[in-house]
């Protein structure tokens, strides 16, 4: 699902889900990407929960879709059914609450055990303007973040610090996952069928056979 | 006679040469044996259901000629050598007619020997016209058969397609194909068939972006056309599939649902307050959207109604929160749609779309992000137990085998019809109806009351005044004076009529 497109002005579509528990300001930071805007009476969305954005990272247009997720804790079990498909994940935590950064390891794990490496993590530690009730420290989130193979951020939706960093880092990373994957697959078609949803097969050949079968004009 | 025939040398017995109508004159072989007269008579009256008949032929033609030719107008431009297809030609209508002309003929030729009651039975005639009619009837469309929405989607795409001339035709041909292909694949199970549906959106999509170089747009708005007309076309046979157990599924969880009645906005942690006239509003939009989706037929417009249904409930949060809405929020409110609207088909709805609906859609567009809080939805409430309604094990018993109702033990500020009767608002509006009903007749039974004495009143009423007129009568008998004229009477007596007209006078001056 990673690209559409011509070969001449390649598109690609990301899809990143936003993980973590509730209250850890999962809305406040994609209303601060999108919109811009903190609190705010103002925000003209209806809904922050599917939100889009397009980027032009090195000539590349990139639409990125960011699907929040809802943390409470019961609607844990449905994880699967909104991960399912994505590029990237953003698993965000609260500095000031370690629940909140133990529920993100048990994220990464989950993911991991999912959908392998082809997803992008960014553990994000949000709230840093309130470093002073800091119950996670830097050096274990950080050193954390790279035993799994993620990248660690901190932002402050109220601040608007470091979230612009965030995406455009994740984007390039998917970017680069996206191509290392086309040039593994070759070519452009089975790219694309690899994009099919629901039953997932991983041989693309037999595909092609009945598409063949279907379609041919007489 | 015999002797008049030899003279003259023709073999015709004088009794064939009368009018076969026996009105006494000479009858003619070119007309049917009749004379001049009887012959225009019958021949008019033919004449006439003949013209009926060839009207209703010619249009019953056109109809056909138009539906065939708008579900094959590309392939028959584009290839000839296309079984599948047969050929129509406008000429078509005049031709049945010029058939129907020869056949005239024929049978008037036969029938010189028949006599005339048998040239006018109907027996005689039908059969060669069903003929030409059964010689036509299995026409290449298969959208004969279908109903008028069908026929309205042919119509439509065809109609889209014209825009794109050469390759609308192209598109026009493999869409026919593959759906003549499907139709003839009846017993793969529901997987091999989405299988099949998604392999040609995919080589549909794969040409078409070829076609526009690039153009994810001009793509997109040909995939929606081609996967309304074919789903529209494929919908009978591959929704809710036989070969699944799709049904099953569906009336499980319309009983689920419904076992679930009892659960409330609290329970849930809804941020939706339905005392607001906005959000109840909002609240029965959205569910009239999810309960609509079971009654469109193509995958992209069920999703519609799905995010119809969410941006309902976005309004409904946003007022009630006055913030924009988050997954939080979100998702609790649609479970408490779902569990609201009980949706006929849901399953059946769902499995049609993840199988049928054009991928690039479902993935990653807004459409999809609703389709998937959806199935999150109807999961949750497949596996929702006591815990995740923050409920003891023992309460979500009572409560799941109807013997204890939480809005009972829910805080008065909630429900603000509390009692026995709040216990449930269908409980409290069939207690209301049924205030309502005894209200109701215990005015009819006044009513009745009061039409029973007034029966009674006006049964005596007339005996009442016949005492009365006879008592007055017995009071004042009649008596009959002598006539006396008074004086002033009398002065006028010699003009009897009416007082003299006034009349116009002329002045002088």
């Amino acid at each position: 699902m990673a690209a559409a497109g011509g070969t001449g002005t390649k598109t690609y579509s990301f899809k990143v889900v936003l993980l973590g528990e509730g209250c850890v300001g999962k809305t406040s930071l994609v209303l601060r990407y999108c919109e811009n805007k903190f609190n705010d009476k103002h925000i003209t969305t209806l809904q922050a929960s599917f939100l889009t954005k397009k980027l032009n990272i090195t000539g590349k247009r990139v639409n990125l879709a960011i699907w929040d997720t809802a943390g409470q804790e019961r609607f844990h079990a449905l994880g699967p059914i909104y991960y399912r498909d994505s590029n990237g994940a953003i698993l965000v935590y609260d500095i000031t609450d370690e629940d909140s950064f133990q529920k993100v390891k048990n994220w990464v794990k989950e993911l991991r055990k999912m959908l392998g490496n082809e997803i992008c993590l960014c553990i994000v530690g949000n709230k840093i303007d309130l470093d002073k009730d800091r119950h996670v420290s830097v050096e274990e989130a950080e050193s954390y973040a790279e035993s799994v193979g993620a990248k660690h951020y901190h932002t402050s939706a109220k601040l608007n610090k470091g979230i612009e960093e965030l995406f455009l880092d994740l984007c390039k990373r998917m970017m680069e996952t996206a191509q290392a994957e086309e040039r593994l697959k070759g070519n452009g078609a089975s790219q694309s069928a690899s994009s099919r949803r629901g039953v997932q097969i991983v041989d693309d050949e037999p595909q092609a056979t009945p598409a063949g079968g279907c379609c041919s004009s007489g | 006679m015999s002797q008049r025939t030899e003279r003259r040398g023709i073999h015709v017995d004088q009794s064939d040469l009368l009018c076969k109508k026996g009105c006494g004159y000479y009858g003619n072989a070119a007309w049917q044996g009749l004379c001049s007269k009887c012959w225009r008579e019958e021949y008019q009256r033919v004449r006439q259901k003949q013209i009926q008949d060839d009207w209703a032929l010619a249009e019953k033609l056109q109809r056909e000629e138009e539906a065939a030719y708008a579900s094959s107008h590309g392939a028959q431009a584009q290839s000839h050598s296309q079984t599948a297809v047969p050929q129509l030609h406008p000429g078509h209508a005049s031709l049945g007619a010029f058939s129907k002309f020869e056949e005239k003929k024929t049978n008037e030729k036969t029938r010189k020997v028949t006599t005339v009651k048998k040239f006018f039975s109907p027996s005689s005639r039908t059969p060669p016209k069903k003929d030409t009619q059964e010689g036509r009837t299995p026409s290449p469309s298969i959208s004969r058969h279908a109903s008028f929405e069908t026929d309205q989607v042919s119509k439509e795409f065809v109609e889209f397609l014209k825009n794109l001339q050469k390759p609308g035709r192209e598109i026009h041909k493999q869409c026919r194909a593959f759906i003549m292909n499907m139709s003839s694949k009846k017993e793969l199970s529901a997987d091999e068939l989405s299988e099949c549906v998604q392999d040609f959106y995919q080589n549909m999509a794969d040409r078409l972006m070829s076609h526009f170089k690039g153009s994810s747009e001009s793509v997109e708005r040909v995939m929606d056309q081609v996967e309304k007309y074919i789903m529209t076309r494929l919908y009978k046979s591959v929704f809710c599939p036989e070969s699944t157990d799709d049904e099953r599924k569906d009336l499980a969880t319309q009983k689920r649902i419904r076992a679930l009645h009892w659960v409330t906005i609290q329970m849930l942690c809804v941020s939706m307050d339905e005392e607001i006239p906005e959000v109840s509003e909002d609240v029965v939009k959205a569910i009239t959207d999810i309960i609509e989706m079971d009654s469109k037929r193509v995958p992209r417009d069920k999703l519609g109604c799905i995010t119809r249904c969410s941006k309902h409930i976005f309004s409904a949060i946003r007022i009630t929160r006055n913030e924009p809405a988050s997954a939080d929020d979100f998702l609790p409110a649609l479970i408490y749609i779902v569990l609201k609207a009980n949706p006929p088909r849901l399953q059946s709805n769902i499995q049609y779309i993840t199988r049928f609906c054009n991928p690039s859609r479902l993935m990653t567009g807004e459409d999809g992000y609703y389709f998937t809080n959806l199935c999150c939805a109807v999961a949750f409430i497949e596996k929702l137990d006591a815990q995740s309604l923050n409920l003891s094990p023992e309460e979500f018993q009572r409560y799941m085998s109807g013997q204890a109702s939480p809005r009972l033990h829910s805080s008065e500020g909630d429900w603000p019809q509390s009692g026995v009767t709040a216990a449930n608002p269908v409980l409290a509006q069939l207690n209301h109806n049924l205030e309502r009903l005894s209200l109701v007749s215990s005015r009819q039974q006044m009513l009745m009351e009061a039409a029973q004495s007034m029966q009674a009143d006006l049964l005596s009423w007339p005996e009442g005044v016949q005492r009365e007129v006879s008592g007055v009568l017995e009071k004042y008998p009649l008596q009959i004076l002598p006539r006396t004229v008074s004086a002033m009477d009398a002065n006028n007596a010699d003009s009897d009529g009416p007082p003299p007209l006034l009349t116009a006078q002329v002045f002088a001056g």
